[in-house]
């Protein structure tokens, strides 16, 4: 498949251009929540591949099996009830990193090199140039970065890079059993969930549509859901963005503050040429 | 000769001070790429922002300090109010049509007061960011609002820090030796705080 | 399987996994399969993402497949005959059947003696001995045979004692209102559903049903697969691709097991199991030997001899000569626990016999009694009344850990009280060992030793040799009972103490001892002696070929191992994959599947054909019917279209009314589960399953509805496999805990918060866990009384990783059993429920 290709397309906190040239598709994960049916083999294929160990849980009274992904546990089904004059249901969504074609995390790491993008649109961290800020989990729109309190970097789904590069799918896809998980270029499974949306929206699901929001750039994981009005049922933000916070910090602020604190400067030095420096009255005169 | 600091004031500033810088060198390395190596030359980025926060709380407890020392002189009077209309005079060194002060100006107070709340802003800023894996989900806004917080704090800090480093080595002269060495000059005392001691 | 096997034929999953993507309507009923086979429910999305199939749920919870369904009906626990008999009249009032299909390939045209009738006010058939309280006379469940000994009909079937009139006269009264008050959901929910899964009828759509366990552990079971199975043939879905009666099995080769003489009442290949009375192979033969019942029957099983005698070759080779009837006096025989009552060692009844003290050890495969039999403290009690146990698993667990303080303080004794010597043999898992699971659709697949075993652990075939070859030896040595039929089994395999299981497999297929001639060409040799068998009726009944399970032949023929095959090519598009492993029987992927045309043998709908008719034999799939016979020796329209398209039935067609052969009737009848919070609405004097004979311990207690007001089920979760996963720290981690799923409305009236604890008792114990609070389950309204249900999964206990805290899901299950396939009452009980 094109897109194996690792080259930088961004690169946080650097000072230089990152260096992709490379025209090469973005690549994504399809998540097909109507015919997830919840069985959380991404979930185990994830940790048995990336060699991640178990985590300890607890059941709290749902099938979901922890309240939110760690820095051990990249993929996790998230599980919710909801209730309309349509019936009952109950949502299954596979949540992991989104990919975003702007990344809020990379946008706000302060470490040179420990977010990157490649051209094929996976965000990527470099733990070993990860310096445990936190900025990125302030950054992030979906609650995805994670601190491991053992090495005090931090940790979230690689979308498998290390399997993509040699040209397989992420170890989720592999194993899903119901086809609900797909892996292709962006374009094309825009396409397959284009046509899933029409097949839901004929089979009364009217509200039925892709979520990929543009207020990230769109993201490498295009989720079909059958209430894409409502994201939040299943757990989206539903206009996610990169935070305000984040966005005023990295670009008006920054500007502002750069302005006063070199101007700070200047203008003392300046100050000291016109006026010099007040001496004690009893050496003045 | 007149003491102007004791020797804990001394000692509390010096603190505050070694903190601050290190805390500004390793705060502008993350606050842009083109200042990181900062934090390189300073042990590196993961050690730079190990430290930090460590710094940080030293330097707030330098600030503590102060206030306990200072807060009662820092009070802001009908005076200062003056002398702050009539900064201009003192800005152009024209110090003799400036009403007369006591040990600290009013701009000493206002800078004391701004390094003061920016240490508090920074403080409560600074927890959460340190902590923000365990700000939940829901109070995400939190997580924002810290590093909004935390930059816009340390901004205004800088310019006030600035100002006091100009003021205190170039402007007026004995001021860094006062702080160093703690004693002033009668001279030096009638010149820039007539009242105090009086 | 009883069921299905006395419906059709044969006891299986008709089509198979890959075919459902084939489906228009898919009926998941009686089953999970998103939790419980999310692989093959593949299938069931690929359906509904390539051909916009309805999958309809009914359950009585929304359960995962019920997430992804197009339509979900809340039913109470156990009234799944109700529903489905629901369904029946509403197919036949509503014209809603595929007629021409009935009449073909049907028992409808069949005429029922005059004797037959069915009492609706006290909901007994005809033969109810009152004073015993059996049927002591299951004569009248039969057809009117004409002089020649052949069923008379009635093509046009409107004789009033033809199958089809008294079947439509039988589920007259399950009208929706009814099955609003047996099953608690709304008459229009139920009528909006059935018209989804009668939408079927139509001969060119194409409806599937999947089930589980979640029909087979009721104890109206077989009657209740039934229903379904009369459903099917109603809508015409049986033999057509996208069709069929799916039973999907519980664990990865339980078909296998189940084909392999797993139980106790029959050998491997369905032989029936000699009995006592069977005292020659002669008598035993013409027993199990079926007479067709119509002139067009092939009546396949008129092959026995063949496959007995090959089988009793396989069992004692060399020693099993024509002379001596093949050995068949070595043959273990079951013995009668009464004058013409056969003993019963089924499962609920083996651990009643060990109770009873009647039984001096056991050897345990594979398995955990203790967790997995229902009512965990008679199986307790029973292990601890034995003088040996000898458990191979990969892991310790509670059976072979039954005597430990902990778990024995169940039923109140200690350690030092039990005097049974407990053996733990460290026995290879399923990826440390050659082999073949045969899944749900049948198919034979070798699987190949991924790692070696880990520390001392042996194979299965392994321990089993070298335990044989021992006991041999003593029998040998010291003589004994029966020591001939021991030193006489036929041990041929090159490393007798470790069998290959290649060897084993060439044994099952079977092979030719002598050069076998063709039967109707003495001269020409059809299979050189040494080959192995191809066909069926290369097996020969005197003696000339081997073969340890007839329904296996073809498996590995002179080609080869075909269960080794991974051909994933697929001509006919519809996912047959011939050359796709070995798919019994003879590698048919569609069984009965003459069905899928009509009586002119074009298909029924040409975009899935399955089987048509060229003129001069049967072409697509490897026909379920002979290959040369035409479609239509009578004119088409009326029953006798050529030969009868199920072939292993002696009537030649499907069996809408069985005769004789259930144990409570040859209709089904809505019978409320043994404990049940309300008397049937439909005759309230016989509530309960008339045929069911409660076992009477101490352990044996049942509960009534005013003490134990809420109905409860049990289920397992895609997370685990069954108790064996619980010692895998992953899958814990996944589900760490018991947990208890309870409507919130009954959760607010106990005061029951979600994440705490509760405890659920029955009449046999109780279970505590975290509560799971849910709108999944909702309160319903049944015979006008307010009802909750609660269920619980079963994959917790005492030894494993993480939390497991004695929760034995099964200590509180009944020792209720279905009377024809002993199957336990897992899935329907009564208990109440506390805040722990």
């Amino acid at each position: 498949m094109a897109g194996n290709t690792l080259e930088l397309k961004r690169i946080s906190a650097s000072a230089a251009p990152p260096p992709g040239i490379r025209d090469t598709p973005v690549l994504a994960k399809y998540i097909d929540t109507t015919t997830c049916i919840g069985c959380k083999a991404c979930e185990v294929a994830c940790q048995q591949w990336n060699d991640l160990p178990p985590e300890t849980t607890v059941q709290i009274g749902t099938y979901q099996t922890m309240p939110d992904t760690t820095a051990n546990f990249w993929n996790l089904i998230r599980f919710s009830e909801f209730e309309d004059a349509g019936g009952f249901h109950w949502f299954m969504r596979k949540d992991q990193c989104m990919h975003c074609g702007d990344p809020g995390c990379l946008k706000a790491c302060p470490a040179p090199g420990a977010i990157v993008q490649y051209v094929n649109g996976i965000v990527d961290f470099q733990q070993d140039q990860c310096i445990g800020c936190g900025y990125c989990m302030a950054g992030c729109p979906f609650n995805i970065p994670k601190l491991s309190s053992k090495t005090k970097t931090v940790y979230k789904c690689t979308m498998c890079v290390d399997r993509v590069a040699v040209g397989l799918e992420p170890a989720c896809i592999k194993a899903c059993p119901t086809g609900c998980l797909q892996f292709g270029t962006k374009e094309q499974l825009l396409e397959v969930a284009a046509k899933r949306v029409d097949q839901l929206r004929e089979s009364g699901f009217r509200e039925a549509g892709v979520y990929d929001p543009p207020g990230v750039g769109g993201t490498s994981v295009v989720t079909v859901l059958a209430h894409a009005d409502q994201p939040e049922l299943y757990g989206l933000p539903s206009n996610p963005s990169i935070p305000l916070a984040v966005s005023f910090w990295k670009a008006p602020l920054k500007w502002l503050g750069n302005i006063a604190m070199i101007g700070g400067i200047v203008a003392t030095a300046i100050h000291y040429l016109k006026y010099g420096a007040k001496h004690a009255h009893g050496k003045d005169s | 000769m007149i003491l102007r600091y004791t020797f804990k004031e001394r000692i509390v500033h010096w603190v505050a001070a070694f903190a601050y810088v290190y805390l500004l060198l390793t705060g502008l390395a993350f606050y842009t790429p083109k200042l990181y190596w900062l934090a390189v030359v300073l042990g590196g980025g993961t050690t730079s922002r190990e430290w930090h926060p460590w710094a940080g709380l030293v330097f707030v407890a330098a600030t503590v300090l102060m206030y306990v020392m200072w807060a009662s002189d820092m009070r802001i009077t009908e005076g200062d109010r003056a002398w702050g209309r009539a900064i201009g005079h003192y800005v152009r060194n024209e110090d003799k049509h400036l009403p007369p002060v006591g040990r600290y100006n009013a701009g000493q107070k206002y800078l004391f007061w701004l390094m003061f709340l920016g240490g508090v802003l920074l403080l409560i800023s600074g927890v959460a960011m340190w902590f923000t894996s365990s700000i939940p989900w829901s109070l995400r806004w939190l997580r924002h609002w810290a590093v909004l917080v935390h930059v816009s704090a340390a901004l205004a800090t800088i310019g006030g820090f600035i100002i006091h480093v100009y003021m205190g080595t170039a402007v007026v002269r004995g001021g860094f030796t006062s702080i160093v060495r703690g004693e002033v000059s009668e001279e030096w005392a009638r010149t820039h705080h007539p009242l105090w001691k009086r | 399987m009883a069921s299905l096997a006395a419906t059709f034929g044969r006891g299986a999953m008709t089509n198979g996994w890959t075919d459902i993507a084939n489906a228009d309507v898919i009926l998941a009923m009686g089953g999970n399969p998103a939790e419980n086979h999310p692989v093959g429910f593949r299938f069931v999305m690929d359906a509904k993402r390539n051909r916009n199939a309805k999958l309809i749920s009914v359950d009585p919870r929304y359960n995962r497949t019920s997430a992804v369904s197009d339509s979900f009906t809340q039913i109470r626990v156990g009234t799944d005959i109700a529903f489905l008999g629901g369904l029946i009249h509403y197919a036949l009032t509503q014209n809603r059947y595929h007629a021409e299909y009935v009449r073909l390939f049907t028992n409808a045209t069949f005429l029922v003696t005059e004797s037959y009738a069915f009492d609706e006010a006290a909901g007994l058939f005809s033969g109810w001995d009152t004073a015993k309280k059996a049927y002591a006379d299951k004569s009248s469940w039969s057809y009117e045979l004409d002089a020649q000994g052949f069923a008379k009909i009635d093509a046009t079937m409107e004789h009033p004692r033809s199958v089809f009139q008294l079947m439509k006269k039988h589920y007259a009264r399950y009208t929706p209102e009814m099955v609003s008050r047996i099953c608690g959901c709304k008459p229009e929910e139920f009528v909006r559903a059935a018209e989804l899964i009668t939408s079927t009828f139509k001969p060119d759509k194409a409806g599937t049903i999947l089930y589980a366990l979640g029909w087979t552990h009721h104890s109206s079971s077989v009657q209740l697969i039934h229903t379904a199975a009369m459903l099917q043939l109603l809508l015409g879905n049986m033999g057509i691709a996208g069709g069929g009666l799916n039973a999907l099995r519980g664990h990865a080769n339980i078909q296998g097991g189940t084909d392999c003489g797993m139980g106790y009442h029959n050998l491997p290949g369905y032989v029936a199991i000699q009995k006592a009375g069977h005292q020659s192979l002669k008598t035993f033969i013409d027993a199990v030997t079926p007479k067709p019942l119509r002139p067009n029957a092939m009546n396949f099983y008129s092959n026995t001899d063949r496959f007995v005698v090959s089988q009793l070759k396989a069992f004692y080779g060399k020693a099993a000569t024509r002379e001596n009837d093949f050995a068949y006096h070595l043959h273990p025989k079951l013995p009668e626990s009464a004058p013409g009552v056969d003993e019963n060692w089924s499962w609920a009844y083996i651990f009643d016999h060990m109770f009873q003290g009647r039984m001096e050890g056991l050897i345990s495969y594979g398995m955990n009694p203790v967790s997995n039999g229902p009512n965990s403290r008679k199986v307790l009690s029973g292990l601890s009344k034995l003088k040996w146990l000898v458990v191979a698993e990969n892991f310790e667990q509670e059976t072979a850990a039954f005597w430990k303080p902990n778990i024995l303080e169940l039923v109140g004794k200690k350690p030092a009280d039990v005097q049974t010597e407990v053996f733990l043999l460290p026995a290879a898992n399923f990826a440390e060992k050659d082999g073949t699971f045969t899944n749900s659709a049948r198919w034979i697949q070798w699987k190949w030793k991924a790692i070696d075993p880990p520390g001392e652990a042996l194979a299965d075939q392994e321990i089993t040799a070298r335990i044989f070859l021992r006991v041999r030896e003593l029998y040998a040595a010291e003589g004994g009972r029966q020591a001939a039929s021991v030193t006489n089994l036929n041990w041929w395999y090159s490393n007798p103490s470790k069998p290959s299981m290649d060897e084993v497999l060439k044994e099952i297929n079977g092979w030719a001892i002598q050069d076998i001639k063709d039967e109707k060409d003495p001269k020409t040799v059809v299979l050189k002696a040494g080959a192995q068998l191809g066909k069926f009726l290369d097996t020969r009944a005197d003696g000339s070929t081997l073969c340890g399970n007839w329904l296996y032949i073809g498996c590995y023929p002179e080609a080869g191992n075909l269960t080794q095959r991974r051909n994933t090519a697929d001509p006919s598009g519809l996912g047959a994959h011939p050359n796709w492993s070995f798919n019994w029987p003879a590698n048919r992927r569609i069984m009965y599947n003459r069905c899928s045309a009509d009586g002119a043998g074009k298909p029924w709908d040409a975009s899935r054909p399955v089987l048509s008719w060229n003129g001069e034999k049967w072409v697509g799939d490897v026909p379920d019917f002979k290959p040369d016979s035409a479609p239509a020796n009578t004119p088409a329209g009326t029953h006798d279209a050529g030969m009868g398209a199920f072939i292993m039935l002696p009537e030649g067609v499907a069996r809408l009314f069985v005769p004789g052969q259930f144990a409570e009737g040859p209709f089904s009848e809505h019978y409320e589960p043994v404990e049940a919070p309300i008397p049937n609405p439909l005759h309230p004097s016989q509530s309960s399953n008339p045929a069911v004979k409660p076992f009477t311990t101490e352990f044996d207690k049942l509960g009534e509805a005013a003490e134990y007001p809420i109905v409860c089920t049990t289920y397992r979760l895609t997370e685990h496999f069954h108790y064996w996963t619980k010692n895998n720290p992953y899958n814990m981690q996944l589900q760490p805990e018991f947990f208890v799923e309870i409507p919130e409305e009954l959760a607010k009236e106990k005061g029951i918060a979600n994440g705490g604890k509760v405890k659920v008792t029955s009449a046999r114990g109780s279970i505590e866990g975290k509560a799971m609070v849910t709108r999944r389950i909702k309160p319903m309204t049944v015979g006008g009384k307010k009802v909750y249900q609660i269920g619980f999964p079963i994959h917790w206990g005492f030894l494993g990783k993480g939390k497991q805290q004695g929760s034995l899901a099964n200590l509180v299950t009944p020792t209720i059993v279905d009377p024809n396939s002993f199957a336990p009452e897992y899935k329907g009980f009564l208990v109440k429920l506390e805040k722990a």
